[in-house]
């Protein structure tokens, strides 16, 4: 993995910037997060232990999701001077494997005290809100 | 008497955030109270303490306000000048 993340100086940020990645799952990617995240329930992996739960198929991992807007974050929005200092996040509803999902911050507060950027965080496949919550990210300036 | 009573209760609720920010629920917070009192005031925790003032009392502040404070006496007077 080489992708450069992007620098964002704190003059450049305002209330209002957004963010966003547009991401599909795969049932390979599945796999590995549970390998990875050692969270092999069987929501994740059994398909039919999934439907007898009443959902449509394997549910994504929540943590799989908060995974993409490290991403945001990491990547994007702040981007390469931040550090991330806290997260709350609601699930709403399930995402499946390979469903188009978008994950987006928006910039709700800054405090040009600390050089700490609030986030709004929305993750959605179509219309369908995923998960919701806010994100606290520390950019560090030199 | 209406400032003594607001200032009663920033201080209510500036206990209310210390004792989040550093998971101590017998901290007391006096005028008096500097980071040299409390083990955990870190560089980080004094970043947490500063943005959950800000969120919990609608202000912001900037580096220079914050960076001139010399106790939470001080940091409670700034919060009375912006209200």
């Amino acid at each position: 993995m080489t992708a450069e993340s992007r620098a964002i100086a704190w003059g450049e940020l305002a209330v209002g910037t957004a963010a966003s990645i547009d991401f599909v799952v795969s049932a390979e990617e599945l796999q590995q997060f549970a390998t990875l995240s050692g969270d092999c329930n069987p929501l994740h992996v059994d398909a039919d232990f999934a439907r007898s739960k009443g959902f449509d198929d394997v549910v994504v991992h929540g943590a799989l999701l908060v995974a993409k807007v490290s991403q945001l974050i990491g990547m994007h929005l702040p981007g390469r001077d931040s550090v991330w200092t806290g997260l709350a996040l609601q699930f709403r509803q399930p995402l499946y494997v390979g469903r188009e999902a978008r994950v987006e911050a928006v910039i709700l507060r800054l405090s040009p005290a600390t050089g700490m950027v609030l986030l709004k965080l929305t993750l959605r496949a179509g219309e369908v809100l995923l998960a919701k919550g806010e994100a606290e990210v520390l950019l560090v300036r030199s | 008497m209406k400032s003594d009573n607001n200032l009663t209760q920033i201080y209510s609720k500036l206990t209310e955030i210390f004792r989040d920010v550093f998971d101590d629920d017998s901290l007391q917070v006096t005028p008096e109270l500097t980071a040299a009192d409390v083990d955990e005031w870190d560089s980080l925790n004094h970043i947490r303490l500063v943005v959950s003032i800000e969120r919990a009392f609608g202000l912001s502040f900037s580096a220079a306000q914050v960076g001139r404070l010399k106790n939470v006496g001080e940091f409670a007077e700034l919060i009375v000048s912006k209200l």
